[in-house]
């Protein structure tokens, strides 16, 4: 390829790519476009710029707000969210250092449990899971914690075993003989090492216990509502929904979420990017 | 501070894989001990097993008059240097060093002193501050003997701390390490396979072949009295020349050697004739290092020194030497290096000395050496 056909591919790919980014930021954009419109508005003209005519500022927001209780569902969501994925990133390096370094048959029979765990469907187990939390008396923010914990085990301990092993088992013998007893090694020599892998498997767990609708409602019902079944909850008088307020809360409850992912969008490709290389 | 003592220790990794069959070895307090042999032999095993790092399966280890058998590394009052540094890469060089001090609850004034101290004797008073990523493999192998330092152990452990840096730094952290451990008067335990390294540092070596020591000794009589065959080819660069040879007798104590390579006479004294007599008209190894095949020229060459006469087939000049490699009439090789002052080139006939004062006998079938 020559220089000049070169630069013509490039100008190609960046067009076509500017064009990927369009499709999959449009949705996002016609739910904030829509935020501001009013209600009747949205389902009439839903591509269209607000106007003079349709725009109503912040009123939806007001509404949507009010009408759910939404601060209430943002602090469920926040502790639920925070909770699960601080217990997943701690619990989950500790197994995957433990099921690494210790070569023993019953270690390895239980990786690949945790690991056949993430082909299992969640529709799979739902009802019985459903059952046995509210027999155990986890259905409430703190116990399902605990079931966040589980589900999100298995891929979690995948991706830090991988990151484990490319971890010298001599430096974990220069901190024996330094001084350290198991825990000490594990929180002052092995998990800031592995710092890029936890910070990526948070994000990932941050993303889908966030946005996760099925197992709250499940488990926790209307009683504790997180933010998207308190958006379920969004209903006028005979069956009918406010279709401005909607639009104003999907904005609020990925806002969030933008804001945590740009923080932290360097880690993941520094992640990822080591991961690759220790691998 | 403190010796070491191996009683019968044994290493076997399940019934099938015998590491270290039994070793017994006693280093003595401030020694400096290098354990050296080939890829496989034991020596890395034993180092581990000092550390603590490698259970003993059987046998004793003590470190000063404490068995230290079930004592946690922790424990034991050593310190370790890894080949890989293995330097903790999230903390600097300043925390990598205070570390140990801080997990032992060392008053902070004090864990700073030994810290400076430490860095000041290593040249790293200017690294302090930074992540072992942003350091040379020199300077972070000084931050690794620094690490180890600031402790103040009874023992230093050093796993081939060398093999990973260039020839020329090598050399530069060979003498540094003497240098610490002269100033340091600590019992030091140096694993290489490098004879090189062994026979410039050490005050006694243990040549390790299949996890049994071959011969512990000082470098001097390693070179000049190896035990066995195996010794004598390890310990020397380029490896001795084994040449066979016939052992027979000649008019009162007079023995000869003779063999296609080689015909001389056994110079007298220097071997047990009592010894000899056992190998009367038999085939053994006669061992001589290239270094003691010398020309004809040579002021050392003495009438009574055996010719070998042959067709140079290698020639490789490194300066002030030459490494010939001779096709001898008898059909065997040898290897001579001599002074780039004789430069023949490849296919010239030649005539060296085998240096008799600096033969080497062994016997066909054990390898022992014949004194």
């Amino acid at each position: 390829m020559t220089g000049k056909e070169k630069k013509a591919a490039r100008r190609v790919l960046f067009v076509w790519l500017v064009f990927l980014a369009a499709v999959f930021v449009a949705p996002i954009l016609v739910v904030l476009l829509n935020s501001f419109k009013g209600q009747f508005y949205i389902t009439d003209e839903p591509f269209r710029l607000p106007t003079a005519e349709t725009f109503v500022g912040l009123t939806n927001y007001a509404a949507g707000i009010a009408k759910t209780g939404f601060w209430q569902a943002f602090g469920y969501s926040l502790f639920i969210t925070v909770c699960s994925v601080g217990v997943i990133v701690l619990f989950t390096a500790m197994t995957a250092w433990y099921i690494t370094r210790v070569k023993s048959r019953p270690a390895r029979i239980f990786y690949y449990l945790l690991v056949f765990s993430m082909i299992v469907p969640f529709q799979m187990v739902m009802f019985t899971m459903s059952k046995l939390a509210n027999m155990l008396g986890l259905d409430n923010p703190a116990g399902i914690v605990f079931i966040y914990l589980g589900f999100g085990a298995g891929l979690s301990v995948f991706l830090f075993s991988g990151f484990v092993r490319a971890i010298p088992e001599e430096i974990e013998e220069a901190a024996m003989i330094d001084g350290c007893n198991p825990i000490q090694m594990f929180f002052l020599v092995v998990f800031p090492m592995l710092r890029p892998t936890a910070v990526t498997i948070a994000i990932l767990n941050t993303m889908w216990i966030w946005n996760d609708y099925l197992l709250p409602y499940l488990v926790i019902g209307n009683k504790y509502k997180t933010i998207p079944i308190a958006v379920q909850y969004l209903q006028g008088g005979y069956g009918s929904r406010d279709m401005g307020a909607l639009m104003a809360l999907l904005v609020l409850s990925i806002v969030p979420i933008i804001v945590f992912y740009l923080t932290c969008q360097k880690h993941i490709i520094k992640g990822v990017a080591a991961g690759a290389v220790k691998g | 501070m403190a010796g070491i003592t191996l009683k019968n220790v044994v290493k076997t990794y399940g019934p099938e894989a015998t590491v270290i069959p039994g070793m017994d070895l006693e280093i003595r307090d401030k020694e400096f001990l290098i354990l050296v042999g080939p890829s496989g032999c034991g020596k890395s095993t034993t180092l581990r097993m000092i550390a603590g790092l490698e259970e003993v399966s059987s046998g004793e280890l003590y470190i000063g008059d404490r068995l230290v058998n079930d004592v946690a590394p922790k424990d034991r009052d050593i310190a370790m240097v890894f080949q890989s540094y293995a330097l903790y890469p999230h903390m600097t060089v300043y925390k990598n060093m205070a570390f140990g001090l801080e997990l032992r609850k060392t008053p902070k004034e004090e864990i700073d002193s030994k810290v400076r101290e430490a860095a000041k004797m290593l040249d790293l008073e200017r690294y302090l501050d930074r992540k072992p990523r942003s350091l040379s493999g020199g300077q972070r192998q000084r931050v690794a003997l620094g690490r180890a330092m600031v402790r103040s152990p009874e023992v230093f452990l050093l796993d081939e701390p060398l093999s990973n840096l260039d020839a020329r730094l090598r050399t530069e952290m060979r003498s540094q390490i003497g240098e610490l451990h002269r100033r340091l008067q600590t019992t030091f335990v140096y694993v290489t396979h490098d004879q090189t390294e062994a026979m410039t540092m050490a005050d006694r070596i243990a040549v390790l072949k299949d996890g049994v020591i071959q011969q512990a000794d000082t470098p001097k009589k390693l070179y000049n009295e190896p035990c066995n065959m195996f010794v004598a080819g390890f310990i020397g660069s380029p490896q001795m020349n084994f040449i066979e040879a016939r052992l027979e007798k000649g008019e009162g104590d007079d023995w000869y050697l003779n063999s296609g390579a080689l015909a001389m006479q056994v110079p007298s004294g220097r071997f047990s004739g009592e010894r000899l007599q056992k190998y009367a008209g038999t085939t053994i190894i006669v061992g001589i290092r290239p270094e003691d095949v010398i020309s004809v020229d040579s002021h050392r060459y003495k009438e009574s020194d055996g010719l070998i006469r042959g067709q140079v087939q290698t020639a490789e000049m490194t300066g002030a030497e030459v490494y010939l490699t001779i096709l001898t009439s008898g059909g065997s090789r040898v290897m001579a290096r001599v002074s780039s002052r004789i430069m023949p080139q490849v296919g010239d006939e030649i005539t060296l000395a085998a240096d008799g004062d600096k033969l080497h006998l062994f016997d066909r079938e054990t390898e022992q050496a014949i004194r």
